[in-house]
Order: C-alpha cells, then sequence, then structure tokens
C-alpha cells in the first residue's frame, strides 16, 4: 500500500471512471490525429519458457489471444 | 480493433481484474502489499483495450501467498507433461496470472507512483504508473529485441501527455541507459 504522506500518491480511482476517462483521452487522439487510436501487440519473441507454456495452457482451455 | 463499451473494459478482462482486486485484498489482510499489475495488461487498462491480454503478469516479492489466494478464487496450476509454467490459469474466464518479478522493474519504479483502481466490493487493484509502463516500453525498445516497444511506449504517451515528464524522463534515461529520453517519445 502506498505511503499515505506521499505527494506523489495516486487516489484510487473507480473503475467506470477511469475507463471513461481513457474513453475520452482516446476520442481526443483521434480528433487530434486524424485516425483512430490503436497500439502494436507484444511481438512474443522474448517469452519465457514459463510465458509460453500458460499461454499454451489458456489457449488449450478455450484462450485465444 | 472494435471499441469497447463506453465506461467498460471488456468483460473477461474486468472479471479477471476483479479477481485480481479480491487476491489484493487477502494480501492485504495478511498484513503483505498488495502485488502491482504490470506488463501488457497493464497497456490494456492504460489504452482501454487497444491491445487484449490474455495474461495478466504480476509483481510482488511474495510467491506463495498470492498464488494460494489466487487458488482459493478458481485459479488452478495447469497440469500436464512438460507444462512448466508458474503461472495459474482461470478455466472459465480463460485468462492466466503469473508473477514475473520480486520487485517492480528491478526496484526501479516509484512504488508510491502506482496507480489504484477501485473495484468497490472486490477491492482495489494496483497498476504500475503510466510513467513507469512507458519507461519500461523504452527499456524493452532500446535493448534491440522489440523494436515495436517504441510505438507502444509513443501511443501510450500520446494518450496521456499529462503524464510526469520529469520523472518519465528520469525513468525512461534510467531503463535505456541515457540513449532516450522523453524527447523519443514524439509519435
Amino acid at each position: 500500500m502506498a505511503s499515505k504522506t506521499s505527494r506523489t500518491e495516486r487516489k484510487p480511482v473507480p473503475l467506470a471512471e477511469f475507463a471513461a476517462d481513457i474513453d475520452r483521452r482516446r476520442s481526443e487522439y483521434e480528433e487530434r490525429c486524424g485516425r483512430p487510436f490503436d497500439i502494436p501487440r507484444n511481438s512474443g519473441k522474448r517469452r519465457t519458457a514459463s510465458k509460453r507454456a500458460l499461454l499454451e495452457a489458456i489457449e488449450e482451455a478455450g484462450g485465444k489471444w | 480493433m472494435e471499441r469497447q463499451k463506453p465506461g467498460a473494459y471488456r468483460s473477461e478482462f474486468e472479471q479477471a481484474l476483479r479477481l485480481f482486486g479480491r487476491a489484493s485484498e487477502a494480501m492485504k489482510a495478511r498484513g503483505l502489499p498488495a502485488p502491482v499489475l504490470v506488463g501488457g495488461a497493464a497497456v490494456e487498462i492504460y489504452s482501454k483495450g487497444a491491445i487484449n491480454t490474455g495474461d495478466f503478469d504480476i509483481a510482488t516479492p511474495w510467491q506463495a501467498e498470492p498464488e494460494d489466494e489466487l487458488e482459493s478464487l478458481g485459479f488452478v496450476r495447469p497440469a500436464g507433461r512438460g507444462r512448466a509454467t508458474r503461472g495459474l490459469i482461470h478455466p472459465d474466464l480463460r485468462l492466466g496470472f503469473e508473477i514475473v518479478s520480486g520487485s517492480l522493474l528491478d526496484g526501479m519504479a516509484d512504488r508510491e507512483r502506482v496507480q489504484l483502481i477501485d473495484l468497490g466490493e472486490d477491492g482495489e487493484a494496483a497498476v504500475i504508473s503510466v510513467e513507469d509502463m512507458i519507461a519500461d516500453r523504452m527499456g524493452q525498445y532500446a535493448s534491440g529485441t522489440a523494436p515495436e516497444m517504441l510505438v507502444q511506449a509513443r501511443r501510450l504517451f500520446s494518450l496521456h501527455r499529462d503524464a510526469d515528464r520529469h520523472y518519465m524522463e528520469m525513468r525512461i534515461r534510467h531503463e535505456t541507459v541515457g540513449d532516450y529520453g522523453v524527447e523519443d517519445l514524439k509519435d
């Protein structure tokens, strides 16, 4: 738990409020840049053996990422 | 990628985040600090699903305790021949959690800048700060093995232009051994 005396401590933000803030930021980006907001996925080239095994297990459970 | 509903994350992601919040509260009840979400799940939070991740990376110095708490919430350790993961999966949500580090970016990230997400009765989820997330992406880019991370960092910065630039400059310089700074985030 962060220190109560910290000047940089960020107060908890309700999830819906946080999501709405990101929506607003994305809308501003799209208006400013004239294109949809996107982020490239990780290439996956740096995954550890443990991570690869985890993702395989997720895929076997029906998850697809 | 299709935009998610306004003011909401995709259902499986939010459910997993709420389970993480409950596990975090249980950790605090044990007198231990809450684990911190890092990696791709943090990018998903700060970009509202511009990328979707199937696994949640966690930073915490404890291993057994958070895993116990996640298992009590329905997570299981994948079984099977050759299954060598340290992670846990939730069979219904089809998402996984893995403790990837005992400290927050090798102890260099300022824990007091961690973003707390209020999940109501499910407690709080701690997420690495967007400044440290951007610095981490820049560090991976500077290593030469992950060129896509430069764009990730730039796009995150383009959404969070009110981030603490002084702190971020310091952190990017550290993560990139001085090669890059905030100036390199211009998209």
